[in-house]
């Protein structure tokens, strides 16, 4: 394996607002590491503001204020060149949006123009890329569709005339048009019904075979990273708290969290009644001390109140944020 | 298609519905006044020394038959719109026997001229400036416009007229103060005649400006302030699309419709003349024009102006409706 597509290390965000004198500090990022292969599905996985989405964000340096980068990096490391995130200015940001780096969003529904046909989409966000003329970039587009098992008369089609299957998959179409090294998916499935989210997976999961692409694939929907990610990285309360092979983490998770999140979903001949966990997520703006998990935790000692546990190997790949880890199981 | 024929069909049946309500309600408001048309023409007249009774029952019946108010209220309704039908108002009763029409005829090009002029460019420069204000909500010089704006916007127009006419016309008079051109020149096509049009337009056309400007600006920089937040302004954002195209293309253009529809009311209100600015600069418009009918009990004049207004005012709605599904793709598909 080569030199990782996307290295994050030690990044901070959080949202800082100041109304009427009270400062406000929400850490929904911190001290985040983690990194990405070449040819690689990345999922993140984690309930409601576990900080995903503000992680990707800051991933994408798509940095809007309150949101404030204090700390740390995000360095791409794309075919033809080295991008550090928040070192660089907005003119390099744009050179490689879309074509090293593209993203598909939560709600596709609204992703795009209603007033605009699709065709429009295509030209303003890919055709500055591909250089050729405009009769070219089209025949370049429709054949782009048909791969994709697309009929090319989408393009003079509105938003609203097609279904929400179908605007997912013309996200999915546009984001890859360009072949992107790398793809931010944000929830793509989130809001479709389990047939057409089947359909859209298939989709990611074709396009990115035959594109060799880096995907991060962000949803809170378990059975989803099973059947498409190979690694996975579990966030609870703005931190990273396991990330391991897939395969593995279903197997043996070994955070107390990712254990109660994999315990808690329906296996077939199981009957046992599932066991919420008690508490509530942390309010970020004051998180507990020490590992932000300690308060709901079965296993948590006095140490766990008084101090974080970093990340750390437990095997080849496998790495966790826990002191009393859950002791391995072998299937 | 046939779906699109309905909707015209209807649309149309609508369009005639309001302006035949519309003008039986003008009808019905300028018979019901308690101003005579006879009676102030009688007055005028007789104001000089006295007159016989007889004389005056005479005066009242020929006057009567000559203002075609002869006969009940009835009557008087079904001439009306028989006359009304064939677009001919009949004669002006304060200015006997000019035609109504003739009379809106020559008033009309001065108010719509200016308030033409007035309302596009308030809309242009409203929009433009409030959509700026609102994509670029961190700009200082646009944080400054808003204020100014919010603090012009209360203000009524004849106010920021008397002040205009007080400082270009007294304090420091470079602007003529009155009057729809220089007195003295013949209306024609010359440099002369223009320039004193465009010379006298200026302080009306600033007032209207002014205060107009703080709505479309407001209104504006609230609509892209909402437009920026959607996903697919965020989208193109993360596309790395030029951000002169985001914001033309899809800020500008999203945030825009509800403004076009508002720009086609106002248009349509143009015949209604802009009264007091009319009155404040003495223009001869058709504002002037309806106060003075109002004011002589002219009932044709008053209704051949409410009539113009209402059908323009109906035409401009008419028309943003059925252009309204070219801008908006999604209102077709209904």
């Amino acid at each position: 394996m080569g030199e990782p597509v996307l290295v994050v290390s030690d990044l901070r965000a959080y949202y800082r607002t100041s109304a009427f004198g009270i400062e406000r500090e929400v850490r929904a990022v911190d001290d985040v590491s983690l990194t990405i292969e070449a040819n690689e599905i990345y999922g993140l996985a984690g309930e409601s503001s576990s900080g995903k989405t503000t992680l990707i964000k800051t991933i994408a340096a798509a940095i809007q204020p309150p949101l404030e980068v204090l700390g740390g990096s995000v360095v791409f490391n794309f075919r033809d060149r080295r991008v550090d995130m928040h070192g660089v200015d907005r003119q390099h940001l744009d050179a490689i949006r879309w074509k090293n780096l593209s993203y598909i969003m939560q709600g596709s529904m609204n992703v795009l123009n209603p007033v605009r046909r699709i065709r429009h989409a295509f030209v303003d966000f890919a055709f500055r890329h591909i250089g050729k003329p405009m009769p070219l970039f089209l025949a370049v587009v429709r054949e782009h569709l048909e791969r994709l098992h697309l009929a090319p008369e989408v393009l003079d089609a509105f938003p609203h005339q097609l279904s929400g299957g179908m605007r997912q998959r013309v996200t999915i179409a546009l984001a890859t048009v360009c072949r992107p090294d790398f793809i931010i998916a944000d929830e793509p499935t989130t809001a479709l019904d389990v047939v057409v989210q089947k359909s859209v997976l298939a989709m990611i999961h074709e396009i990115q075979r035959e594109l060799g692409s880096s995907i991060i694939f962000v949803t809170h929907d378990m059975a989803v990273h099973a059947n498409l990610t190979d690694r996975l990285g579990i966030m609870y309360a703005g931190r990273l708290v396991e990330e391991g092979r897939t395969a593995d983490i279903f197997r043996a998770p070994r955070h107390p969290y990712t254990a109660h999140l994999i315990a808690s979903l329906p296996r077939l001949g199981d009957s046992a009644p599932k066991k919420g966990l008690d508490g509530a997520p942390p309010n970020l703006a004051e998180p507990p001390s020490g590992c932000r998990f300690h308060p709901r935790c079965p296993r948590a000692t006095e140490r766990c109140a008084r101090e974080a546990a970093p990340m750390a190997s437990l095997a080849p790949g496998h790495r966790v944020a826990c002191f009393y880890p859950e002791p391995e199981r072998s299937a | 298609m046939p779906g699109y024929l309905v909707y015209l069909l209807t649309r149309l049946g609508q369009f005639a519905l309001v302006v035949f309500i519309g003008i039986n309600i003008a009808f019905i408001v300028t018979h019901a006044t308690p101003i005579d048309p006879v009676e102030q023409s009688i007055a005028a007249a007789t104001q000089f020394g006295s007159t016989s009774p007889e004389a005056i029952a005479l005066m009242r019946q020929s006057l009567k038959e000559l203002y075609g108010l002869e006969g009940d209220l009835a009557h008087q309704y079904a001439a009306f719109w028989s006359r009304i039908l064939v677009g001919n108002f009949g004669p002006s009763l304060s200015a006997f026997p000019t035609p109504v029409s003739v009379l809106i005829g020559r008033a009309l090009p001065w108010t719509v001229s200016l308030l033409v002029v007035s309302t596009v460019l308030t809309w242009v420069m409203g929009n433009l400036l409030g959509g700026l204000a609102g994509y670029f909500h961190r700009s200082r010089a646009l944080r400054l416009a808003g204020i100014l704006a919010m603090a012009f916007h209360p203000i009524p127009y004849y106010i920021v007229a008397f002040l205009l006419l007080i400082v270009f016309g007294h304090v420091w008079p470079i602007l003529p103060i009155s009057g729809g051109s220089s007195m003295n020149m013949t209306q024609e096509w010359s440099w002369a005649f223009v320039g004193s049009v465009v010379s006298h337009a200026i302080l009306p056309v600033a007032s209207l400006a002014l205060v107009g400007l703080g709505g479309w600006f407001m209104g504006m920089r609230a609509l892209v302030s909402n437009v920026v937040t959607e996903d697919y302004v965020t989208y193109a954002e993360l596309g790395g699309v030029a951000r002169r195209r985001i914001l033309a293309a899809y800020v500008m253009r999203n945030a825009l419709m509800p403004q076009v529809t508002g720009l086609a009311m106002s248009l349509g209100a143009i015949f209604n003349g802009a009264i007091i600015t009319e009155q404040v600069f003495g223009y001869p418009g058709i504002g002037t024009l309806l106060v003075s009918a109002v004011h002589a009990g002219d009932y044709s004049l008053v209704l051949g102006i409410t009539t113009v207004s209402i059908v323009a005012v109906s035409i401009a709605v008419l028309l943003i409706d059925l252009l309204y599904p070219l801008l908006d793709p999604r209102v077709r598909a209904r």
